[in-house]
């Protein structure tokens, strides 16, 4: 029944649909052009194109003055690169060192601020594949923002790796000297550790549900460069564990790392404390490591906290040779202070070792 | 007596608009970056006088590249939401029904999971990979609304309690797939999934993506709308509906897959955001009335508005983290709702 | 209010014989009209409604009588169009009712049933407005004339009063008189009602019977109405069908279907049955011994 309100609806909703149109992304965008990086006055730049880890074809501008890292292992080994004045953000978790916690923070780094990244002009972004996600790749791609992106699986792709992103932040010499000392400090190891036989450890990530890492991760891998055995065997990177198996299986030690020597001792105490527990020697026997929690992050770190579980799992392997100390630091710029504070374990009772290593 | 006329509507649609446009704006103004917005009305000008080609960079990042695609997608991913919430609210006649209820947003987890752990072992471009999550999430939804579709006739009818029971399990069942795939994931992947199913509008979504959620937006709405009328009487009873002139059937399935486009496209491309399609329909039933004519697009704005509000929360409280949108919906929307029912109960 | 435009969608609904047959005097004609339900397919059916046949005229009010679970409801259904009968059809005017789209169905019957309860409660005049529905297009909104119509609606039925007050705020006898109302919006031909009288009171029901009398008589309405008040019936109604188990066993005006052997056999129990001074029949229970 046409009544008069006919055409006044009709012009109602044409009017609608063209508003709705217009703000429906026919917006006319000035961003269709910004494919070209934000930060560039026209002309002065020179790119330099890389090859990720991931597989990407990367441009960089040369030279790179201002980076984001987006993982605190990269946030890590900026600093042991001698390049922190140069690093202009970084995640809420990138805390050591604590330097690194005073630098602008862009968010965590699976939900980073875009626009805080944005904001701060970076000429790079560092990305790690097992950390960051591809959507934030992806996004920053797509605001014309450079990411480069790491993938370590082992001991050696993270010196290798740390040797390739020098190069790519234009600091190739300090990566290779920063390479063969990482380099130097695993094979001396490799050569105390010598026909020792490898200790069978279980490496807690998490009590519970327990939690452990598997045998692909760099996690493992530095486990065996510190003269130890995972008793896991999964090909998941953080496969659940049943105690039963554990059980089955009598690591010869518990490895905890922590960021303070305090929780360490706290972690295994209150696991010890748990029923069923005590079905393992290790526990019964309080035969447990503590080492510091680099070993969770693929940096340069990860060596020192390499050599700390060595020498708690075989104190034998470096024992008489006191030279050899001031030697295990690591040279790394901005840690002048840089210490592995050991206690020394009750010689001789190899039963008993409890060691505290504080990395600052 | 005062029914319902299209200039009561039209009314209440411009204030609603109106209310969405300065929510914009200020979302434009807030964020990890100080903006100044008159500096940015400035520079439009300057831009449309053709006084410079470019808007100077800064804004042109942040506002065009960031802020504005961000608002947008919340625009058109509340509005989903809403009216589906609206629509299923009627569908099933009951009141606790939200775009989740039928297994839609646990479909397309599966579907994006899916998605994600294929991705490596297929050589795609990033562009082509980017759509995969996407695209994927989409499929899971597309399969999991067909199958409970099948599940929840009867006599060869979408029959509602029917409907509802064949969802839940669905639901269920492929909420225990997920947690399946999620203790195997590695790490990287397992954040990013954990992130994505709690609802997030941080990762802008191509162009190509943006373009069908705002289409599908329109198509489905419209086709929604077009039985709202229908639905009003549907509430009132089916039988009495039938004998009222109302093709049950019919309008019965241009809602359900209206409603399942539009919330399989929203979860698509953010995750499932939750309470705005619970929510939102019941605010503006207590403001404007049951009425499906003004109620769909009242929920349509409502969404819109609450999730833009949300969003910029999100993305400022604890900046530069970012919280879950659906955690800010959830906070803000339940007192909001509790005290309108409070006020009309009295 | 009684022409028709024919619905082209519809080529079966078109009058059935040559212009000889179609007595124009006869609006409602249930003719040999049977169904069976049964929950499974290959299982006997669980409930029969055997082949029934009445006719009804503009005006009259019918009344369709029984036990419980006789199929009373059923028949209505059939009337009604939304089922569809096994053998037999039904006719509106010469339409077979269950072949009407939906619409024009809509526009001709009218069904007053207990309500479900109502999801979202409306105001009555929005409920009654629901009764125009049938007569808009897709996207409308109700014009003057539905509104002036549902206003004469609620006045018919004497619940103006009641207009703005929310549906489950009414008393169960308000209520069914909005539902009412809500049937006379739609402006039917036939007029079915489904047991209306069950929760209300003896005066209650008068009035209704009443005033579906004066509608029937002002409107020229074709009302059938399925009761279990066999006084109301016998007082109120034209025509009374009896059914028992599915079966039809009588249709006429009342007193000759109200007789005593007929309705002991029917109701499992002793009755009389005398005439009233206008030739009506009244029931009673003979007094206890």
């Amino acid at each position: 029944m046409p009544t008069r309100k006919d055409p006044r609806k009709n012009i109602a909703a044409g009017i609608a649909i063209v508003a709705f149109l217009l703000c429906a992304g026919l917006w006319p965008s000035p961003a269709a052009q910004a494919q070209t990086p934000a930060a560039s006055p026209a002309g002065s730049l020179v790119y330099k194109e890389f090859v990720d880890e991931a597989g990407r074809t990367v441009r960089v501008p040369q030279p790179v003055q201002r980076i984001v890292s987006l993982a605190p292992s990269l946030t890590e080994t900026i600093y042991a690169l001698g390049l922190q004045d140069r690093l202009v953000g970084d995640t809420d978790f990138c805390d050591y060192p604590p330097d690194a916690q005073k630098k602008t923070k862009v968010g965590g780094a699976i939900n980073p601020s875009l626009e805080q990244i944005a904001a701060l002009r970076p000429d790079l972004v560092l990305v790690t594949k097992s950390l960051n996600l591809i959507q934030t790749v992806n996004a920053l791609d797509r605001l014309g923002i450079s990411s480069y992106g790491t993938d370590p699986h082992t001991v050696k792709d993270i010196v290798s790796s740390t040797e390739r992103l020098a190069g790519v932040l234009g600091v190739p010499e300090a990566g290779a000297t920063l390479g063969a000392d990482l380099e130097h400090h695993l094979a001396d190891l490799q050569q105390r550790l010598n026909g020792v036989p490898p200790r069978r450890v279980l490496f807690i990530v998490w009590s519970d549900p327990l939690i452990s890492a598997g045998k692909n991760t760099f996690i493992a891998d530095a486990l065996r460069l510190a003269g130890a055995t995972s008793i896991v065997d999964s090909s998941q990177d953080w496969p659940h564990m049943s105690l039963e198996e554990v059980v089955r299986l009598q690591p010869d030690f518990l490895v905890f790392a922590a960021s303070h020597s305090d929780s360490g001792q706290n972690d295994f105490e209150i696991l010890a404390a748990r029923p069923g527990w005590r079905g393992l020697d290790a526990v019964r026997n309080r035969r447990f490591a503590i080492i510091s929690d680099a070993v969770n992050r693929p940096a340069p770190r990860i060596v020192s906290a390499i050599e700390d579980l060595a020498r708690q799992l075989h104190p034998e392997a470096f024992s008489a040779q006191p030279g050899d100390e001031k030697e295990k630091k690591i040279p790394s710029p901005a840690q002048p202070q840089a210490a592995l504070r050991l206690l020394p374990s009750s010689s001789g009772d190899s039963a008993l070792l409890e060691v505290c290593a504080c990395a600052l | 007596m005062r029914p319902l006329t299209l200039s009561r509507l039209l009314a209440h649609c411009a204030i609603l608009s109106a209310v969405l446009f300065v929510v914009v704006v200020i979302a434009l103004k807030l964020g990890a970056v100080p903006v100044s917005l008159y500096g940015l009305g400035h520079d439009l000008l300057r831009v449309l006088f053709r006084q410079t080609s470019q808007l100077s960079s800064e804004y042109q990042l942040i506002i065009f590249d960031i802020r504005l695609p961000r608002i947008l997608l919340g625009i058109f991913v509340g509005a989903s939401l809403s009216v589906a919430g609206a629509s299923f609210q009627a569908l099933l006649r009951n009141p606790l029904a939200d775009p989740y209820v039928l297994g839609v947003s646990s479909g397309a987890a599966v579907g994006a999971i899916i998605g994600l752990v294929i991705e490596p072992h297929l050589a795609l471009s990033p562009a082509v990979a980017a759509l995969l999550t996407p695209i994927g999430a989409f499929l899971g939804a597309a399969l999991t609304v067909t199958a409970v579709y099948f599940l929840g006739l009867r006599q060869g009818q979408i029959d509602s309690g029917t409907l509802l029971l064949a969802g839940i399990i669905t639901a269920s069942f492929l909420q225990a797939i997920i947690m399946f795939f999620m203790s195997t994931l590695t790490g990287g992947n397992y954040r990013g999934m954990a992130f994505w199913m709690m609802g997030e509008l941080s990762t802008p979504p191509q162009r190509i993506v943006s373009l069908i959620l705002r289409f599908g937006f329109f198509l489905s709405a419209a086709a929604i709308y077009t039985t709202a009328s229908d639905l009003n009487l549907l509430l009132a009873g089916e039988k009495e509906a039938m004998h009222l002139g109302v093709d049950v059937r019919r309008v019965r399935l241009v809602v359900y897959i209206a409603a399942s486009l539009l919330t399989g496209l929203a979860v698509s491309v953010s995750g499932a955001i939750g309470y705005v399609g619970l929510l939102v329909p019941h605010v503006m039933r207590l403001l404007f009335g049951s009425d499906h004519r003004i109620l769909l697009p009242t929920a349509a704005f409502g969404g819109a508005i609450a999730v833009v509000v949300a969003d910029t929360l999100a993305r400022t409280v604890v900046s530069p983290s970012e919280l879950p949108v659906g955690a800010m919906t959830a906070i803000a929307g339940a007192p909001l709702f509790l005290y309108l029912m409070r006020r009309r109960l009295a | 209010m009684s022409s028709f435009a024919r619905s082209p969608a519809s080529a079966a609904a078109r009058p059935i014989g040559d212009a000889g047959d179609f007595n124009s005097d006869i609006r409602l004609s249930v003719e040999q009209v049977s169904y069976a339900y049964s929950a499974n397919p290959t299982q006997a059916p669980l409930f029969t409604l055997e082949a029934t046949r009445f006719q009804a005229r503009p005006g009259e009010i019918v009344a369709i009588v029984g036990p419980n679970a006789c199929g009373k409801s059923t028949l209505l259904k059939l009337i009604a169009g939304s089922l569809e009968p096994l053998s037999g059809r039904v006719l509106l005017n010469g339409f077979v009712t269950h072949a009407l789209p939906h619409r024009t169905r809509g526009q001709r019957i009218a069904m007053v049933q207990q309500e479900s309860p109502l999801l979202f409660p409306s105001r009555a005049w929005e409920f009654v407005l629901q009764g125009r529905h049938p007569y808009g297009r897709t996207l409308r909104f109700e014009t003057e004339e539905d509104i002036l119509i549902a206003r004469n609606a609620l006045a018919q039925v004497g619940a103006e009063h009641l207009t703005d007050r929310f549906m489950d705020q009414i008393s169960g006898g308000e209520k069914q008189r909005v539902i009412l109302a809500r049937a006379l919006a739609q402006q039917p031909l036939l007029l079915l009602l489904d047991e209306p009288t069950l929760h209300l009171d003896i005066g209650a029901q008068v009035d209704l019977l009443e005033t579906l009398r004066r509608l029937a008589s002002a409107n020229r309405y074709t009302v059938v109405v399925v009761t279990h008040e066999l006084n109301l019936a016998g007082q109120y109604a034209d025509q009374v069908a009896l059914f028992q188990k599915g079966k039809c066993l009588r249709v006429g005006p009342p007193a000759t279907v109200f007789q005593r052997e007929l309705l002991e056999q029917v109701f499992q129990t002793p009755l009389t049955v005398e005439l009233g001074s206008s030739g009506r029949p009244r029931v009673n229970m003979p007094s206890a011994k």
